[in-house]
């Protein structure tokens, strides 16, 4: 029930994927653009939001396709350079759009590719937002959503840390101060 | 595309920074309920198609069937999307009780729906019921104190402030060293600040 709610969720089911479908649709004709009668014709190659694709395809009306954004290309050049992909422009929700859509189509590499992507781009992302100062967006415009979760995370938690260590010092301080004073002391007898 | 404006309702909602509040969209949230009407209509009168050639409902899988389950589908997707609008911009409006108070801005107050005006009503009356059950309030010391006296530094004019025994007049930028308990509904309100040597 949690994840009805959830505004990630929804979204992501947004995205559009190609399908073929199997069986007409008559009373929808919204779907197709290049319908002439208010209906789908069985075989139209039609682009639907993932949340419609997915119960139609549970119903066996339509076949999907794998969404361009797991094409070859992607693959070859997440596998070149991993961090240096811009996987916000390919999917936003790259990663779990991946993980729903792996059942659905027959093509079963993309969960090994999609760990690939993942762990060899999050390192990436862990030394990054430990150590930028400010906003980068060059590097942070690249991620998905995800990824910019995880990234702002680290970096709001290196944030906390240093504001702590801060607040400890202040401490640490008065402990410096109470360790000078006793030179200090035989310094003056010694004048004395 | 069906769905397409429901879910445009809630990209406002993810577009907007985190803990702050968007004007309900009013236009769009009823533009909604009307494309809900539509696909009824519609999958109404695909059901009564299937039903007029004496089909079985149940188990007819042809054109109609899929048109009816395509808006069917769709007026789901929408109810999801009005009801997950609805539920988080609540979850939100919960907080603001308790970091606001009882009263809120004008500013925000504009933010909101009259079903939303209502429900923070309630919430409030039952918050503050419960208080006075507990004789205790809940919103104060929302960061754990470290002294039960701070010293504020006033921001805004506020007027005078009765405390216990005697009154103090809270002119702006004028420092105090008052109860912490006290002092932070005005912080919370942005009226005062911790002043920090």
């Amino acid at each position: 029930m949690g994840i009805y709610y959830d505004i990630d969720d929804i979204l992501l089911e947004e995205e559009p994927i190609s399908v073929l479908f199997q069986t007409g649709a008559s009373g929808v004709g919204l779907l197709d653009p290049g319908s002439e009668t208010n209906s789908v014709e069985r075989s139209a190659k039609v682009t639907l939001p993932f949340w419609l694709a997915n119960e139609l395809f549970l119903r066996r009306a339509v076949s999907i396709n794998v969404p361009a954004c797991f094409s070859s290309e992607t693959r070859k050049e997440i596998q070149a350079d991993a961090a240096c992909v811009d996987l916000k422009f390919r999917s936003p929700y790259f990663y779990e759009l991946g993980c729903k859509i792996l059942p659905l189509v027959t093509d079963k590499s993309i969960g090994p590719f999609l760990q690939y992507a993942f762990t060899s781009r999050y390192t990436e992302i862990l030394s990054k937002s430990h150590n930028i100062t400010g906003a980068n967006p060059k590097f942070s415009s690249k991620l998905t959503k995800e990824e910019s979760h995880l990234f702002e995370a680290a970096r709001s938690s290196m944030i906390s840390f240093k504001k702590w260590r801060v607040g400890g010092s202040r401490l640490e301080k008065a402990s410096i101060l109470g360790r000078k004073r006793k030179p200090t002391t035989p310094t003056e007898s010694s004048t004395l | 595309m069906y769905g397409r404006r429901a879910s445009q309702l809630l990209r406002e909602l993810a577009a907007c920074e985190a803990g702050q509040l968007t004007a309900f969209n009013s236009d769009t949230f009823e533009q909604v309920i009307r494309e809900c009407n539509e696909h009824n209509l519609q999958l109404q009168s695909l059901i009564r198609k299937i039903e007029d050639a004496n089909l079985d409902i149940q188990t007819t899988r042809n054109e109609d069937h899929f048109g009816a389950v395509i808006h069917h589908l769709s007026l789901l997707r929408n109810k999801r999307c009005l009801m997950a609008y609805m539920y988080n911009r609540a979850e939100l409006i919960q907080s603001l009780r308790w970091k606001i108070g009882p009263v809120l801005p004008q500013e925000i107050q504009e933010k909101l729906n009259y079903s939303e005006e209502e429900y923070f009503k309630n919430h409030s009356a039952a918050i503050e019921s419960y208080m006075s059950e507990l004789d205790l309030d809940l919103t104060v010391d929302m960061v754990p104190p470290k002294d039960p006296y701070i010293r504020v530094k006033v921001l805004d004019d506020i007027g005078e402030l009765c405390l216990g025994d005697h009154a103090i007049s809270l002119t702006q930028h004028s420092l105090h060293f008052i109860k912490r308990t006290d002092a932070e509904p005005f912080i919370s309100q942005g009226l005062m600040e911790e002043f920090l040597e």
